[in-house]
């Protein structure tokens, strides 16, 4: 399975951050793709990043949302970054309001300007899970209007939906000529 | 001062840039055209059509033609995702609709979605370039054979031109961009669109 995503990114290096709240299913996902081992680190400005090193990739997890003052320390994980992959758990109604905040606060950082943004509408395994159309409109994925998007349904505990999103994402990266 | 001459000579200099919206139902082939579009008119050599999936989502296709900067938009066109076509339409110049030619089972669907975008307010005076696309397939309906079966009257009111083409072997695109550039140059729209920008920059 693994030998997909070889193929899906080519030689260059590439940075793909994996960003949601807490609990959307992030670090699952990571597992299901099988791109390797989950290296946990827990530096001691209390700021928790998981990497993935597959290949050329470097994937790299951490939550949105909770403390401010560490915010700052993201940015060291921002520069030569391709893409966003944005995990939302579709069953959390009650905080899709959150989601939505810190998926635009993440936009607006300059170094990420040219990523492209995959959007995960995850658990879709849960009842009461909202679907794509729901979640676009949840998280106004219409405001953005300088870079591309798509957003795909997703479970992860059932490995659904995973690899559309990443097949969409390596066609989009080579066709902007990277 | 700096400012002034600096929009001065931007004015002067700086060739106009145009936001182009590709609408049409799941299946029209709007992706494939976006890529054919790259292809023709930009640097990047396009995806070929056996690598694109349906588009969930926005692609942008940014190019250059007949001294114009265009900036495509391409949205996704299965039903429950058409709702967000209108949350881009206040920043487009134009739409290129595309409609499967081939597929005359949908006419209706493609007919509806089209109504409705014409009849929206935010496209005021937008002008509308509608692709009969597929004609690479026998089956196909000329642009003028589609025109007839639409019988759209709110397309009388703007700038509009019906265009046979094939996404597939590029065919026929051409002569819509050029069409749809002058189009764009001459519309009222584009006025007004500027006007609201530079009453952005003022404020």
């Amino acid at each position: 399975m693994s030998r997909i995503l070889a193929s899906l990114f080519g030689e260059k290096e590439a940075r793909i951050l994996v960003l949601g709240l807490d609990n959307a299913g992030k670090t699952t996902i990571l597992y299901r793709l099988q791109v390797g081992e989950v290296v946990s680190t827990i530096p001691t400005i209390g700021f928790n990043v998981e990497t993935v090193q597959y290949n050329n990739i470097k994937f790299q997890v951490w939550d949105l949302g909770g403390q401010t003052s560490i915010r700052p320390y993201w940015r060291c994980y921002f520069p030569n970054t391709q893409a966003v992959i944005y995990v939302v758990d579709s069953s959390d109604t009650e905080r899709l309001s959150t989601a939505k905040e810190e998926f635009h606060a993440i936009l607006e950082e300059e170094e990420l300007k040219d990523a492209v943004i995959l959007i995960y509408a995850n658990k879709q395994d849960l009842p009461g899970a909202l679907d794509d159309a729901a979640i676009t409109e949840a998280l106004s994925l219409h405001k953005i209007k300088s870079r591309q998007w798509a957003i795909f349904k997703t479970s992860a505990v059932k490995g659904e939906g995973l690899y559309e999103g990443l097949d969409w994402l390596s066609n989009t990266l080579k066709g902007r000529g990277r | 001062m700096f400012s002034l001459l600096y929009g001065l000579w931007k004015y002067l200099f700086s060739k106009a840039e145009f936001h182009v919206l590709i609408l049409g139902i799941d299946k029209a082939g709007k992706t494939t055209l976006l890529e054919k579009l790259k292809t023709l008119y930009s640097e990047i050599e396009g995806l070929p059509p056996d690598r694109i999936v349906p588009t969930v989502g926005l692609n942008i296709g940014r190019a250059e033609a007949y001294k114009a900067k265009l900036i495509f938009w391409d949205l996704g066109g299965q039903l429950g995702l058409r709702t967000i076509w209108e949350k881009y339409f206040e920043e487009a110049h134009a739409v290129i609709y595309v409609v499967d030619a081939a597929c005359q089972s949908r006419f209706e669907d493609t007919k509806s979605a089209l109504e409705k975008v014409l009849r929206h307010e935010d496209l005021h005076d937008a002008p509308f370039l509608i692709f009969a696309n597929k004609q690479d397939l026998q089956e196909a309906f000329s642009a003028d054979e589609l025109a007839n079966y639409l019988d759209l009257k709110e397309l009388n009111d703007r700038p509009n031109l019906f265009q046979s083409i094939s996404a597939f072997d590029g065919s026929g695109i051409r002569d819509g961009i050029s069409w749809l550039v002058e189009a764009m140059r001459k519309s009222k729209r584009t006025e007004m669109l500027r006007h609201r920008a530079d009453a952005v920059v003022v404020a």
